[in-house]
């Protein structure tokens, strides 16, 4: 359950958020709307790299915007970006593994065991021992999303995880997507432009337009919302 | 498909390996011990008074190095500063034996660890800026040692917390390398535990962390680590290794002399360490070789040792535009397509 409350943030006159209020409480929630909307601002809000001017986001009971950025990583706050950012020198494992380095997670076997499940969730347990400059777009995406499951996750957020995938690849994508709170128990933020995926994986969709709440609600209401046409889609309110 | 069940198979077989994950020798590893053994064994005899001496000083270069490529390679931060570190080193090592009498270990990781706190404080910017301002802040500390340092002078036996004497006190050398040749020895085993150290801390928990805030510091802080602690161990470590290489340096002569190191050097240490390879043990060696080696053979075959500045910045503007890994990452490269050229024959 996340309680977003009155989150407002501009940058230099140009409101990105806009008294957003919204509840989340589905296990996979999609934030979806056009480019500039405020959607990776919201994100960052999340991960303490944009602080707010004014509002408060409570999550399972924990003020989340109390702490700094890597105390919301440690306390179960996980985050993809749009451009991956897999380590080239490091090995696939490592790259999962400097996660859980700052986690409680005490035990060696323990944490060997976690990104094991990880890699094998993700598909890339043959590759742990291999650098992170040897795999291809899709396994990166597949490391980072990996890195964003070991240790007792609350939150995960991703990014447009699917960008630059082939439609087999977003197939295999929505599939981990989907999978992710009944093996790892977190909840999901998902921004995404691809509407099938939105579809496919969020039970709720929140829309974002300017920088302001357009609607809210289960996908597939809001995907046939007739404002969300057209200010996401682009077809005419009129017709 | 199929391929996809190979790699699974050839990865079970390797499983085992997992157990001592966190330091495997690699080969990298091998290949540094082995060299330095036969050089501890072999180069010292064949070298006349002149070149011994030329040789312990490119070593203790080489540790110095070190500490510059941690922040260079791992963190992608500059620090101008390194060569002031050495003499923060040296000054604390001199210091000490003359108020303790302490055997010189004792000394040198005295002098180290306040070199690392000093080495810290100067990369305390570092948490809020990098690049060229960065740099330009660690230089000015540069800067200040060499004002406080042509002031003050080094230890040289007497009374006071500067323990100035009119007639120098020279500090002996380390009982295992009372001669040069043993002092050279003595060094180059000294530069490898530097080396391992170094090492020790990239394949765990702290170059984990370097890896990720050199990524982004976004990504860094969104995997949980603290980018301030990790940065300031960084720094701190550079400036630990520094400290080690001064209270070698200050061994090797006895007394310290505040001309040995102005803000010039650091930056000349620096940009040869871009030049020799900042990224594995070979390219150190190299920079230490050029920092101190190159100028002596010059002088040696009637060159002004001065020339070797050209040189030095002939190289300087290869490594910018054609060789980002250096002089080492260049001859890595070109071993290994030698041996794949060999393999595919």
């Amino acid at each position: 359950m996340i309680a977003i409350r009155d989150v407002s943030v501009s940058f230099g006159g140009v409101l990105a958020l806009n008294n957003l209020t919204v509840n989340l409480a589905d296990s996979v929630v999609g934030i979806i709307g056009p480019n500039g909307a405020g959607k990776t601002t919201l994100l960052n809000v999340f991960s303490g790299f944009v602080t707010p001017a004014c509002g408060s986001i409570r999550a399972f009971d924990t003020d989340l915007l109390a702490m700094r950025p890597h105390q919301r990583a440690r306390w179960g706050l996980r985050r993809s970006f749009q451009t991956e950012q897999v380590v080239d020198d490091l090995s696939v494992a490592d790259n999962v593994r400097a996660m859980l380095d700052s986690l409680p997670v005490t035990s060696r076997s323990e944490r060997e065991r976690q990104i094991e499940k990880a890699l094998t969730y993700v598909q890339l347990e043959g590759k742990a021992d291999e650098l992170g400059s040897a795999l291809n777009t899709y396994q990166r995406r597949m490391v980072e999303l990996a890195k964003t499951l070991v240790g007792s996750p609350r939150i995960v957020l991703l990014d447009e995880p699917g960008a630059g995938l082939r439609e087999e690849e977003v197939d295999a994508l929505r599939q981990t997507i989907l999978g992710i709170g009944e093996q790892f128990g977190a909840m999901t933020l998902l921004i995404d432009h691809d509407v099938e995926m939105i579809a496919a994986t969020c039970i709720s969709t929140v829309v974002l337009d300017f920088g302001e709440l357009l609607a809210f609600g289960p996908t597939a209401e809001i995907l046939k919302d007739d404002r969300v046409k057209a200010a996401y889609l682009g077809i005419e309110e009129a017709e | 498909m199929t391929e996809e069940k190979i790699a699974v198979t050839s990865e079970s077989t390797a499983l085992p390996r997992k157990s001592f994950a966190t330091f495997p020798v690699t080969r990298p590893t091998l290949a540094l011990l082995l060299s330095v053994a036969a050089l501890i064994l072999i180069v010292p005899p064949l070298l006349d008074a002149l070149y011994l001496r030329v040789f312990i000083s490119s070593v203790i270069f080489t540790i110095a190095a070190t500490g510059i490529a941690v922040l260079y390679a791992r963190l992608g931060l500059v620090s101008l500063a390194q060569v002031a570190l050495v003499g923060v080193g040296g000054w604390v090592t001199l210091r000490m034996w003359h108020a303790t009498g302490l055997p010189f270990e004792v000394n040198m990781l005295t002098g180290a660890m306040i070199s690392g706190v000093v080495g810290m404080l100067i990369g305390l910017p570092a948490l809020r800026m990098r690049g060229l301002f960065l740099a330009l802040i660690t230089l000015m500390g540069a800067a200040g040692f060499q004002i406080l340092v042509t002031g003050t002078q080094f230890p040289n036996g007497g009374e006071g917390v500067l323990g100035i004497a009119v007639t120098s006190i020279f500090m002996p050398r380390p009982v295992l390398g009372e001669s040069d040749e043993a002092m050279l020895r003595y060094v180059c085993v000294v530069a490898v535990l530097c080396v391992l150290f170094v090492e020790l801390n990239r394949r765990t928990r702290p170059g984990r962390a370097w890896a990720l805030i050199r990524k982004s510091e976004a990504c860094a802080m969104a995997s949980g680590v603290n980018v301030a602690f990790y940065k300031a161990w960084g720094f701190a470590l550079a400036g630990f290794i520094a400290g080690i290489a001064g209270a070698l340096l200050a061994a090797t002569l006895g007394v310290l002399d505040a001309t040995t190191f102005p803000a010039s050097e650091s930056i000349l240490l620096f940009a040869l360490t871009v030049v020799g390879g900042a990224y594995n043990w070979l390219g150190l060696v190299l920079t230490g070789l050029l920092f101190r080696a190159a100028p002596a053979l010059l002088n040696d075959i009637g060159v002004n040792g001065h020339l070797a500045y050209v040189i030095f910045g002939a190289g300087l503007l290869h490594a910018l535009i054609t060789a980002p890994t250096g002089i080492a990452g260049q001859i890595l490269e070109g071993l290994k397509q030698l041996t794949k050229r060999r393999v595919g024959r």
